[in-house]
């Protein structure tokens, strides 16, 4: 094969601070090339230099697409090379339809008087979207109202529209962070698809798995510098996570169960959302996890829980007492915490700094004498912060400047500070680096071990073997199967989903 | 240098300040003295009330467009009250803030129960508003206050009219609800991200309607110090004032902090308001043109100063997208140039 795009020697210093160091990066032609990393790895900002986002810093950085000399910084050259880019938030206009999306791109097909020729629109996107081995959605529709996977189509069809100069690269950036599980797969088959094409695919992804399953070679970057790049099928997935960390990562580790006494959280019948009838115990010191495909209730168990979903039906019990049909507010009065998922949208408030993102649910305890004492609040955020680790350039730093990892453990600092008897998380490590992962775990082995009672919803099967005592694994709406002690293990889980998915459908 | 002088958080003082230099050397001799002082000051307390009450509710996401009808219609009530001799004055201010608390309820459960955009709401309450106002200004309104009604408000205490000092407390109370009760964060996070805010514990729904409330009321109030002031009554003088207030409270959400806050709106209200006098000073005739332009401009200017920095965070109504998991954390402290990055408060 080919080589497609060559860089080399690429620097990008922000103040303070060098994202790239001297990296290079070969992709052949009609290859699936992985580029992963953590967080601040640098992979987002060589993403950004690719399609003219960031200049590179001025020096030796070179770069050649098919031998041609690129231009880098320079989001026309790039475009006029062949690359394109599905960056992670699609960027649709989600009240508007499929066809209107991609004609935003390279624009309308006009007849008399600059009439739009509706006809020719919906033939050209369902042209693409075929190209896609994607002919059966509907392109009328508002994006928004489309499955998560069919929305990335829709992205990755605008991306290679209107295509002059012969199909060469296509950049995915986290394609998956939103999809769930079965969407994932159809998308793979999008990505093979144009694959067998003759387009090359830089693909960006936390997800191992899926750089297992798909590509061909990986680049690692770690601190803004390059590790290696190899060819997948010579790794495994230790290997491929020490690369990324740098270091040795202990995924075996199974929390010690510690249970004791009568349940502190107790549900019965529960009913609501896409849940049709759930029972369940948590005990003090027990961390359980509800795993389960994307409709089989899993991700609707802990907003009803939480009173964030109002209930159809279903008893409530927490530490003896009973709550009926109630409001977020009166759940965390009744001692749970819970740490949604979609940290962006339902977890930080973006207009908010630190501290106050911090101590929001309960600030009224920093009131002395009926105002709130800064001194109090400040010392108390210094104290999480330095507890949980969180990187950030003080107490006062605006959320959003923090990396994902490290909002995630604000909302954890956020939840544990009340001291509550049961913890209710839900995907709580979704998009977040290996590192950060790894910490959030430990977070959670420790609450699990002062006591706490810990549910947590996951799509992620390592993520609930590496953390659970015992998992519910639901479908359709109920618990289908419980797994306990050595029955634990990501091959079992996946298949108790499948099969209840099979069995159901 | 200049990132030290703040121009950005507080172009509105060095605004003040020059217009302060300039006009006081140009306009010598009637810029810095005591009448005009009195005068700016007393013009633009009415303004000042309307765009707090504009405030309160826009810190929890909602846009209050009612304050200006509020404020004619306690005028109305009161007035229609008091010239009808049934209830004494004072009573009749009371039952026209009453009036408004109705009004403001009633958008609130628009608002909140049915999920009515806060714009459309408040803009539907106004047009009510308007023909309520219409309507009870066809009875007959004797239009003079009686003396001892209006000695509550415009006595004056050191040279000035009572009602300036009730703007200063008003301004000191709602200054402190904000930012220094539990209260307040919780409206400014709902401002920020209504279903975090929920999720969190936060009572959203009932901030967001008590807001409508009070922001009615306050706007009421705007009403009263009008009738303290002018001692007669004026149909339909409220809208009038809607936009010099609106436009306070976003150039003063660039002000200081970089959200909506009292003492920003009211630093760029008087800042522009002397700006405006001098101008006036100094084109003496046909002058009423001075006021928008002026406003406008300065609007636009310090808003456009302030986002170049992406520092004004108005909030926004329903969802909107944090950060992503780029940039690190460690380039935080460094605000690199992508990100939309604050300065701290």
């Amino acid at each position: 094969m080919g080589e497609l795009l060559r860089i080399e020697h690429l620097w990008k210093t922000f103040p303070g601070q060098v994202a790239l160091c001297d990296v290079g990066l070969e992709v052949d032609a009609g290859e699936v090339h992985a580029l992963v990393g953590q967080n601040g790895s640098g992979k987002s900002t060589l993403i950004k230099v690719l399609c003219g986002y960031h200049q590179p810093d001025a020096g030796d950085a070179q770069a050649w697409v098919k031998g041609e000399p690129l231009t880098l910084g320079d989001g026309q050259a790039a475009a006029a090379a062949g690359i394109r880019f599905v960056h992670q938030d699609l960027g649709l206009v989600g009240s508007i339809s499929a066809v209107e999306n991609i004609a935003l791109g390279v624009g309308y097909e006009t007849g008399r008087f600059g009439r739009i020729r509706w006809r020719q629109e919906v033939k050209r996107t369902r042209a693409a979207l075929e190209g896609l081995g994607l002919g059966n959605i509907d392109v009328k529709a508002p994006v928004s109202s489309l499955p998560p996977a069919q929305r990335t189509a829709v992205a990755i069809a605008r991306a290679l529209t209107g295509w002059q100069y012969g199909a060469s690269l296509l950049v995915l950036d986290e394609p998956t962070a939103t999809l769930p599980g079965d969407d994932v797969e159809r998308l793979f088959e999008v990505i093979q698809h144009l694959r067998a094409q003759g387009i090359s695919i830089l693909y960006v992804s936390h997800h191992l798995d899926e750089v297992f399953e798909l590509a061909d070679r990986v680049t690692v970057l770690r601190d803004g510098k390059k590790v290696d790049t190899m060819l997948v099928r010579e790794l495994d997935h230790s290997k491929l996570v020490e690369l990324i960390v740098g270091h040795h990562i202990d995924t075996t580790t199974v929390s010690e169960s510690s249970v004791t006494g009568r349940p502190v959280l107790s549900v019965r019948g529960l009913e609501g959302g896409t849940v049709r009838g759930v029972d369940l115990d948590v005990y003090p010191g027990e961390i359980v996890g509800l795993a389960g495909i994307t409709g089989s209730g899993r991700e609707d168990v802990l907003d009803l829980i939480a009173g964030q979903m109002p209930r159809d039906d279903g008893e409530v019990v927490v530490d003896g007492s009973h709550i009926d049909n109630y409001q977020p507010w009166d759940g965390i009065e009744a001692g749970m915490a819970f740490v949604p998922a979609e940290r962006a949208v339902r977890g930080v408030i973006g207009t908010m700094n630190v501290r106050e993102n911090l101590s929001l649910c309960d600030v009224a305890r920093f009131v002395r004498a009926g105002r709130l004492s800064r001194r109090a609040e400040l010392a108390e955020t210094k104290q999480w912060i330095e507890r949980l680790s969180i990187k950030t350039s003080g107490t006062e730093a605006p959320i959003g400047s923090l990396s994902g990892g490290n909002q995630q453990k604000v909302l954890f600092g956020k939840a544990l500070r009340l001291a509550p008897k049961v913890l209710l998380l839900d995907e709580p490590t979704q998009g977040i680096d290996i590192g950060a992962k790894d910490q959030i775990h430990r977070l959670i082995d420790e609450a699990a071990a002062s006591g706490m009672a810990t549910l947590v919803a996951s799509t992620d099967t390592d993520e609930l073997v590496r953390l659970c005592h015992r998992i519910v694994v639901l479908a359709n709406g109920r618990v289908r199967t419980t797994l306990v002690g050595d029955q634990i293990s990501t091959e079992r889980i996946e298949h108790a989903q499948l099969e209840s998915a099979r069995r159901a459908s | 240098m200049i990132h030290k002088l703040r121009f950005d958080k507080y172009s509105a003082l060095y605004l003040w300040a020059l217009f302060m230099v300039y006009f006081g050397v140009t306009q010598s001799d009637t810029f810095l003295t005591w009448t005009t002082f009195k005068l700016v000051v007393i013009e633009n307390v009415i303004t000042g009330v309307i765009a707090l009450a504009f405030l309160v509710p826009l810190t929890t996401g909602t846009y209050d467009l009612s304050v200006g009808a509020m404020m004619s219609m306690s005028l109305v009530v009161s007035a229609y009250l008091s010239s009808h001799g049934t209830v004494s004055p004072v009573l009749a201010m009371l039952i026209g803030l009453g009036a408004c608390a109705v009004a403001g309820f009633i958008s609130g459960f628009f608002v909140v129960k049915l999920n009515v955009n806060s714009f459309i709401a408040t803009l539907g309450m106004t047009e009510v508003a308007t023909a309520f106002i219409l309507h009870t200004s066809q009875q007959s309104i004797t239009s003079a206050f009686p003396q001892s009604f209006m000695d509550i408000g415009s006595k004056p205490i050191f040279g000035l009219p009572r009602f300036v000092y009730y703007l200063a407390i008003l301004a000191i109370v709602l200054w402190f609800v904000l930012e220094h009760t539990p209260l307040g964060r919780y409206m400014f996070a709902t401002g920020g991200n209504p279903e975090a805010a929920r999720l969190a514990g936060v009572k959203t729904g009932r901030l967001i309607w008590g807001s409508l409330i009070a922001s009615a009321v306050i706007a009421g109030f705007a009403g009263t110090i009008y009738a303290w002031k002018i001692g007669n009554y004026a149909q339909a003088v409220g809208p009038g004032y809607l936009f010099p207030a609106i436009a306070a409270v976003f150039f003063g959400a660039s002000q200081l902090k970089s959200r909506p806050n009292v003492w920003g709106t009211l630093i760029a209200l008087y800042a522009l308001a002397w700006g405006i006098k001098g101008l006036q000073l100094t084109f003496s005739s046909n002058t009423i043109w001075i006021e928008p332009l002026f406003q406008g401009v300065s609007l636009l200017a310090a808003v456009s100063l302030a986002s170049r920095q992406g520092i004004v965070r108005v909030p926004k109504p329903k969802k909107h997208k944090v950060g992503e998991d780029e940039p690190p954390a460690d380039a935080a402290a460094t605000e690199p140039p992508v990100a939309t990055s604050t300065a701290t408060d």
